[in-house]
């Protein structure tokens, strides 16, 4: 439990600290078995229906998979980017700082010198460690799951073009690094959140709601001019990845564009935890 | 705590960053130069560009202020959905890439959120694909096609003589200036302006963006009147003058993918057979022009999409765009042009 460890110590041991509570936690866990139902239910469905999906039809790409098993582990990233991922993302990013206040732990962390921006580095380095093996899960899942049920074959792009396994293997791997660059952002945003309260609920249910709200947001053609701001405005870019050759434009911007949130909302959250009277 | 506001200097800092890093990145446009040129000199210069390998993105934008398009109504015909397709990538934003490679092998990839349309180009060899519902068109090109395209270009102009023509013919319709050299993908090219010296048009001006050292087409902007956002604009966003992967251009539908083979110039019934006049009118000249199709081309009533569409107005139907105007008269005649609706009802 988080107030068991050792309060001081250099940073990796901070941060190697904080990674062992993140994965000894049972909801850590729980988040994971949640993520990686969906690539499975995704492939039972496929495998089990009498007639498979048409072209276009249900979740992007559904109609691939029973062609080669890994688009299982693409349609599966494309279908949790949107809520799952960034709900569990949320709760570990959003619980980061308010949790140990919450439960007293917070002023045992601090009292090594200098002690609170360390602390808010390792923090968000938890959050994004998480950040990174969420979509690995589902990645990993899918690719298991995939090649048992529909084997491991030739892939078509969106292009038209068809790749072997190999290429279709390196593929859905980017595919997985994409999604978990676009939630480095909403982890940054959730970890100012988590800044702002001593009730963890609170600050992961505001990050989830500003998640969903960014979407919503991006859909309305009216604020055509703010799209480009918006931290999920490349949550969907993953497609670039599937294209003949492959574009690494959406990977990139993303990547630049969720920069821009990291050190935005990582320097919000470092004025204010850094200003703030710690009581708990 | 007394300097507790230094604390959140790095918060302050960041947008200034940002702000500062996008208007230098906009800023920097123009900063190389480009020597003088007449707009005759320019068109010369587009009409006398080398065949180009290259490979580039490119997005297009419009606000045409057509009425926004339902997606998937059932019960329509293949003719209407033709129509909404057509309609919707004229209309909508779109991202994509081209490959020009050898000198008759090119690629056009148009981006959609889930899926890409594809357009291939391979000697006389085309093909067509859509990801979306998985199917192929493939063109093949009739043997002499190739010696009667050669035949026909027999009277080869000059670059200079062709820039010439060009200018001759739409000096009394249309004033060609060069505007500011733009930035356009990284590169500066000079802006040759078409402004219709006409004020009945709904146009309002045209730009060509033309590439200062290759002469190649990067950008084309057509504003309408009294609007100062473009309403349809299609440039590159970056630019490759390398030749790009030959295999690009070799293209296997995949299996399980519906391919329909057309041959041009077998068509029976359809399309208009060599010789025949065409059944379009021509009404007026220059930017006022109208385009006529007779009465009884189309009947409103058998397509409920394009019914809802429509406005009624007097005398018919009217689809009215910044750029564009659509007039479906009571007797099934349809008038396009670019001009206001008005002008359309006042046609004969």
């Amino acid at each position: 439990m988080p107030g068991d460890r050792a309060a001081g110590g250099t940073t990796i041991a901070l941060l190697a600290s904080e990674l062992r509570v993140l994965l000894r936690r049972g909801r850590t866990w729980a988040m994971f078995g949640a993520l990686a139902a969906i690539p499975v239910l995704l492939a039972l469905v496929v495998f089990f229906s009498a007639s498979p999906p048409g072209p276009g039809e249900g979740p992007p790409l559904l109609d691939k998979v029973t062609q080669n098993g890994m688009f299982v582990s693409v349609t599966a990233l494309v279908v949790t980017t949107p809520l799952f991922l960034p709900l569990t993302i949320s709760v570990v990013s959003g619980d980061a700082i308010a949790g140990e206040a919450g439960l007293g732990t917070l002023r045992y962390l601090l009292v090594a010198p200098a002690g609170r921006l360390r602390l808010l580095v390792v923090k968000y380095a938890g959050a994004a460690v998480f950040a990174v093996l969420a979509p690995a899960v589902v990645l990993l899942v899918g690719w298991a799951i995939g090649s048992a049920l529909f084997g491991v074959g030739e892939a078509t792009l969106l292009s038209g073009d068809v790749i072997g396994p190999g290429g279709a293997l390196a593929r859905s791997a980017l595919v997985a690094l994409h999604v978990a660059i676009s939630m480095l952002g909403l982890s940054a945003i959730g970890l100012f959140a988590s800044t702002l309260t001593t009730v963890g609920v609170g600050a992961m249910a505001a990050t989830a709601v500003l998640a969903v709200v960014a979407q919503v947001l991006g859909q309305l053609d009216q604020l055509a001019w703010l799209h480009p701001w918006l931290f999920t405005h490349h949550w969907l870019g993953m497609m670039d990845l599937l294209r003949e050759p492959i574009s690494f434009s959406g990977l990139t911007d993303n990547l630049v564009l969720q920069a821009g949130y990291l050190a935005f909302f990582g320097a919000l959250a470092y004025g204010r935890f850094t200003t703030k009277d710690v009581l708990s | 705590m007394t300097r507790t506001w230094t604390r959140w200097l790095p918060a302050a800092a960041v947008p200034v960053v940002v702000a500062a890093s996008v208007t230098l990145a906009g800023s920097s446009a123009g900063a190389d130069e480009l020597p003088d040129r007449t707009p005759e000199q320019v068109l010369t210069l587009l009409a006398s560009h080398d065949h180009q390998p290259l490979s580039g993105e490119f997005t297009q934008t419009s606000d045409l202020g057509l009425p926004s398009l339902p997606g998937d109504l059932p019960g329509t015909d293949d003719a209407t959905t033709g129509v909404l397709t057509a309609l919707d990538l004229i209309d909508s934003d779109h991202t994509g890439r081209v490959f020009v490679g050898e000198q008759d092998q090119a690629r056009v990839q148009v981006f959609d959120t889930f899926g890409e349309r594809d357009v291939i180009v391979d000697g006389d060899q085309a093909w067509f694909y859509d990801s979306g519902d998985d199917t192929a068109t493939h063109l093949t090109a009739p043997e002499n096609a190739e010696d009667a395209e050669h035949t026909q270009q027999t009277p080869t102009l000059t670059p200079e003589q062709l820039a010439q023509h060009v200018i001759e013919a739409a000096d009394p319709s249309t004033a060609l200036t060069i505007g500011e050299n733009v930035q356009v993908a990284g590169r500066t090219a000079y802006d040759l302006v078409l402004t219709p010296r006409s004020t009945d048009t709904l146009v309002g001006q045209v730009s060509i963006a033309v590439d200062g050292e290759t002469g190649l087409p990067l950008q084309v902007t057509i504003t309408a009147r009294g609007q100062s956002d473009p309403a349809l604009q299609v440039g590159y966003t970056s630019l490759d003058l390398t030749a790009p992967d030959a295999g690009l251009f070799d293209f296997t539908p995949p299996s399980g993918t519906t391919v329909e083979e057309v041959t041009p110039g077998q068509h029976d019934g359809q399309g208009i057979a060599p010789g025949e006049q065409s059944p379009v009118e021509h009404v007026g000249t220059g930017w006022d022009s109208v385009l006529l199709a007779p009465a009884g081309t189309l009947d409103l009533s058998s397509q409920p999409v394009l019914a809802q569409l429509t406005t009624a107005v007097d005398g018919g139907h009217a689809v009215s765009t910044n750029l564009l105007s659509l007039l479906i008269t009571d007797d099934g005649q349809v008038r396009l042009g670019a001009v206001p609706v008005e002008a359309l009802q006042a046609v004969r």
